[in-house]
């Protein structure tokens, strides 16, 4: 069995960003064809590929750092739960339509903070990659914000349901900020994130009448160490079926 | 057998043969893909950028530019993809733009402002859905002539 060991510091990085956009891009393309709408399923299956895309282009930088000892896709689909570096928030289940509008507004807030500090990076390709996901990311969240609002200002059994989507993925909101040397080493300013974070979702709770749920001191293992939810494990089931049942397949 | 007088602007022009896969009215040279043609001896590079990274044809990108090099001879070529200088709508020439309204799709304009119907060129314009069809189109509606019409997103 291949063993993939990524060791480089700048690799292991760039992979916890791959990895959350490469299974946010699982989540939203499980909605393909489940989406409340034909709209929304086109859309929701644009923002997947979106995620792909990012995710590609930073696992290709992945692999490069580690003198292209394994490739992107055996990075993807040949890593098992705890060799996976996702954020929990992006694991979390297409429950119902608002899980789906919550997740997504929560994760690109965050990543646009990230990506916006990496757009000056000195890798030239990732300066350059960052500044594009900067423009593409801002369709997303547009999307994520107005779903938000008429959700949020919409219905009873709306509100109620799209509160109760955030009182969940709240709880995996905390460990984004816990910022490690590695993190620091990349980002140059890892307190703006968790500050312009909550200006860009407070702004989110006024437009749309959402409470802010309570900030709780929780005991949730890092991400960062390759703890996850419940969930992962099933996603890759069911991701990996494939590449590891026929390790030759070719399309 | 590769023809020893081969030069860059020769490669240039085959190019302008490989339309894009998703809007073949213009092709990748119009569409800003294709980034440089170097010649190293008789090796063949072409460095070509991604338009959206997460845009389905961008292996069939390189898939077509081999295709093109082989029908024309040319077997030692490496296809480089590289995402700096990041692509943009602004790449787009105003003869590519015409282009595209004339096949039907709405050409991007600054900040996504005074959209134009490519049936009937009124401005009188709304979105009906931010997504569309392929990752770089919006869906809008004209509210004159009341036909649906695809947008290319500025980016």
């Amino acid at each position: 069995m291949m063993q993939i060991k990524i060791t480089n510091p700048f690799a292991k990085f760039l992979v916890r960003i791959a990895d959350s956009e490469i299974i946010l891009g699982q989540r939203l393309a499980e909605m393909c064809s489940n989406a409340p709408t034909l709209e929304e399923d086109i859309a929701l299956s644009n923002l997947g590929l979106d995620c792909f895309g990012r995710g590609e282009e930073l696992m290709k930088l992945v692999s490069a750092l580690e003198n292209n000892a394994f490739t992107p896709d055996d990075c993807v689909f040949r890593r098992n739960e705890r060799e996976y570096f996702c954020i929990k928030l992006v694991e979390q289940p297409n429950n119902d339509f608002a899980w789906v509008v919550v997740r997504q507004f929560l994760h690109d807030v965050y990543v646009t903070e990230i990506f916006k500090q990496l757009a000056t990076n000195e890798h030239q390709e990732l300066a350059a990659l960052s500044q594009k996901v900067l423009k593409e990311i801002e369709y997303s969240k547009m999307h994520s914000f107005d779903w938000l609002v008429r959700l949020g200002r919409g219905t009873e059994e709306s509100k109620m349901r799209t509160q109760n989507a955030l009182n969940v993925m709240w709880k995996y909101t905390e460990e984004l900020f816990l910022f490690d040397e590695i993190d620091k080493t990349y980002l140059s300013d890892t307190d703006a994130i968790a500050a312009n974070w909550n200006l860009g979702v407070n702004e989110m709770f006024a437009a749309a009448d959402l409470e802010r749920p309570a900030d709780k001191k929780r005991h949730i293992l890092d991400f960062r160490k390759g703890f996850h939810s419940e969930f992962l494990g099933l996603i890759l089931a069911d991701m990996q079926y494939l590449p590891r049942a026929y390790p030759d397949a070719k399309w | 057998m590769v023809s020893t007088n081969l030069n860059e602007k020769e490669i240039w022009g085959w190019m302008t043969e490989v339309p894009d896969p998703e809007i073949p009215i213009i092709n990748l040279v119009e569409l800003g893909v294709i980034r440089a043609v170097n010649l190293k001896g008789n090796a063949v590079e072409i460095i070509i950028t991604p338009t959206y990274t997460g845009c389905p044809a961008k292996q069939l990108f390189v898939d077509l530019i081999s295709e093109k090099l082989v029908e024309k001879g040319i077997n030692d070529f490496e296809v480089i993809s590289r995402i700096h200088p990041v692509w943009t709508t602004d790449w787009l020439s105003e003869e590519t733009k015409a282009k595209l309204l004339k096949d039907g799709i709405s050409p991007p304009t600054v900040h996504n402002k005074k959209i134009i119907c490519p049936h009937c060129k009124s401005y009188n314009t709304v979105l009906a859905s931010q997504f569309g069809s392929t990752p770089c189109q919006s869906l809008y509606k004209c509210l004159e002539c009341l036909e649906p019409f695809n947008y290319f997103k500025c980016l």
